[in-house]
């Protein structure tokens, strides 16, 4: 006769509440896996999945994902003339905060070369790349928006005309690709108030310096703003080229920075991500603490509501094993009910939550084990404290 | 032919000033078949006695033979106390003790299943002594769905599983009215005439042993007959 099992069918109710309970913090613990993962897997993302050897950035600045970076536009077709290089190509990327499907969402845009350039969207789920100088755009699907579907950037409607699924930034945000021109002119573009302002600001300037009015307006046309900065120019390497070797020209001649795709997610991983990733180890440590401090009181609990049968059947002379095996299978069973209802509930929703869950079977595998062993070892303390009660306890009233 | 001896029965709780005397060369024999009462007020030691020859608590000295076998000679004589226990002992406890998540038939069936008896035949068994109690039709009904009296019997019943030779019956009677009382006390004499099982039954309500053949008192630890 299997007690732990006729228990369990005695007590549907309460072992279907006790594991739905432990279920819950487990699946808790399996996002929090999730999302450590997630945060790292969407930190590099980016990095990883734009087709380049080197990041040229703005000197002594770990730019374009860490920091700032902001280079001449031209400086493509130097970067492009180093010896080695296959391909350079300009490259702008910033986050933005506007309307989208509806709502207001953060997303990156990123302008590049649509005429062949590097650091474009990788492979498409729906739709094309962008054919057009102007007013295309290819969106990821958690944008909300669809193929067709437009989306105003400052004064201009884009159309979309591809979807990407999972391209996101580091932050986990989804990424907009523009062409390089439009994705400037978003950028840098001002609203009426604050270009008559720039104007102003610029005119005084030449008027201080000694033009007159009439000179001064024939020059303003020439002082534009910023629009021709880029964040960083992408190159591929020639055949056989070694980056080392290039990536120090461009720096010395070029004066510019250079990173190897390594290199950047060496940056990435030891700035932007590092307390993040400290933050999200810590929680998980914690939340598997407490979930095994839980699942051993409710072990214990459940063996203390026992007590009395337990002292009965050692009376009647059972022997320690079925006391030992009353105990252990009843955490075996909440253990394995638990974290396949965790396991069931994480699996089905984790394409709605609002960061990217990677899941990576290794993790969950260990993460069952460390469950197990510690419901195996929480166990201990009913087990021992089943085993110490004697028998005399079911005399009496 | 006595199935329990007891000779000189001695249990002392502590040492020195603080030392308490449980029991005092207590000696008794029981027959098989025979009904034995144990009467007396709380603290008496009729606890101790009886863990005592349960072989659950050691005695300071003294001698007990249990069906034939000495378990105890100023020292416990290496028997597994628990085996021994399931083979030779059943126990009747004064709140039923009944283990609650398990059905009438499977309370008696566990107790069988303990002493290697295989599952169907635990369960076959359980059902033939539920019939002899007259509870055969509450088989499947659990603890919590039984009257006292009914309790008692499927007690009773899990007591007799393994044909043991001696009932320890610890206030049996004590949580049920004077009727139902009455009816499990008949039934434990009905027990000891036709199956020859001696039964020890401590009690505080002498109206519950009549026809008991030996009626001892306890009192301060010594035991006198009636």
């Amino acid at each position: 006769m299997d007690l732990a099992i006729k228990d369990v069918q005695r007590h549907v109710g309460k072992f279907v509440a006790t594991i739905l309970g432990v279920g819950l913090l487990m699946a808790i613990v399996l996002i929090m896996n999730g999302i450590f993962q997630g945060n790292t897997s969407d930190g590099v993302w980016l990095i990883d999945n734009t087709a380049t050897d080197l990041w040229v950035v703005e000197y002594r600045r770990g730019g374009p994902f860490n920091e700032q970076s902001r280079i001449p536009e031209d400086a493509w077709k130097s970067v492009a003339a180093t010896p080695g290089v296959a391909q350079a190509s300009p490259f702008i990327i910033y986050a933005v905060q506007r309307e989208a499907a509806g709502r207001g969402q953060q997303f990156t845009i990123i302008g590049y070369d649509v005429f062949g350039g590097l650091g474009g969207p990788g492979p498409l789920v729906a739709g094309r790349s962008i054919n057009w100088a102007h007013y295309e755009t290819v969106v990821d699907m958690k944008l909300g928006l669809k193929l067709g579907d437009s989306i105003q950037l400052g004064v201009h409607d884009y159309s979309v005309v591809g979807l990407t699924k999972g391209a996101v930034d580091s932050g986990g945000n989804p990424l907009l690709y523009l062409s390089l021109p439009d994705a400037q002119e978003v950028l840098y573009q001002q609203d009426n108030r604050a270009h008559e302002a720039t104007l102003a600001a610029d005119r005084k300037r030449l008027e201080g310096a000694g033009y007159t009015p009439a000179q001064a307006a024939k020059l303003l046309p020439l002082l534009s703003g910023g629009s021709g900065t880029i964040s960083a120019v992408l190159v591929r390497l020639a055949h056989g080229a070694d980056a080392r070797k290039v990536g120090r020209h461009i720096e010395d001649w070029l004066y510019f920075n250079v990173y190897t795709t390594q290199q950047e997610r060496d940056l990435m991983l030891a700035g932007k991500l590092k307390k993040m990733t400290a933050i999200l180890g810590l929680f998980r440590v914690l939340l598997v603490i407490v979930s095994l401090v839980i699942i051993a009181l409710l072990i214990y609990v459940l063996t203390v509501e026992k007590i009395k049968a337990i002292a009965t059947l050692k009376l009647m002379g059972a022997a320690n094993w079925v006391i030992v095996r009353l105990i252990l299978e009843q955490s075996v069973v909440l253990t394995l009910a638990s974290f396949a209802f965790a396991w069931a509930l994480v699996n089905l929703t984790h394409d709605r939550f609002p960061r990217t869950l990677v899941l990576l079977p290794n993790e969950t595998l260990i993460t069952f084990g460390v469950f197990f062993v510690g419901g195996m070892l929480a166990s201990l303390v009913g087990i021992i404290h089943a085993l110490r009660t004697p028998p005399s306890l079911a005399l009496g009233g | 032919m006595a199935i329990l001896q007891v000779e000189g029965l001695s249990k002392i709780f502590g040492h020195g000033e603080t030392a308490v005397t449980a029991l005092r060369n207590v000696s008794f024999s029981v027959e098989c078949g025979e009904l034995m009462a144990l009467l007396g007020p709380s603290g008496s030691g009729k606890s101790t006695l009886l863990l005592c020859i349960s072989l659950i608590l050691e005695p300071t000295t003294g001698r007990i033979v249990m069906n034939e076998q000495t378990v105890y000679d100023n020292a416990w004589m290496g028997v597994d106390e628990r085996r021994f226990r399931r083979e030779n002992i059943g126990f009747i406890f004064q709140g039923h003790n009944l283990i609650p998540f398990l059905s009438a038939r499977d309370n008696i069936a566990v107790a069988l299943e303990i002493n290697g008896v295989s599952g169907r035949a635990a369960r076959q068994r359980a059902g033939e002594l539920l019939d002899f109690l007259e509870l055969g039709h509450r088989a499947k009904a659990l603890p919590a769905n039984l009257s006292g009296g009914e309790q008692q019997r499927v007690a009773i019943g899990r007591a007799l599983a393994n044909s043991p030779p001696l009932i320890f019956a610890d206030e049996p009677t004590a949580s049920l009215d004077t009727g139902r009382g009455t009816k499990v006390m008949e039934l434990l004499k009905r027990i000891a005439r036709e199956r020859q099982t001696a039964v020890i039954a401590v009690t505080h309500d002498v109206r519950m042993i009549e026809g008991f053949d030996t009626v001892w008192h306890m009192e301060d630890g010594q035991m006198v007959k009636e």
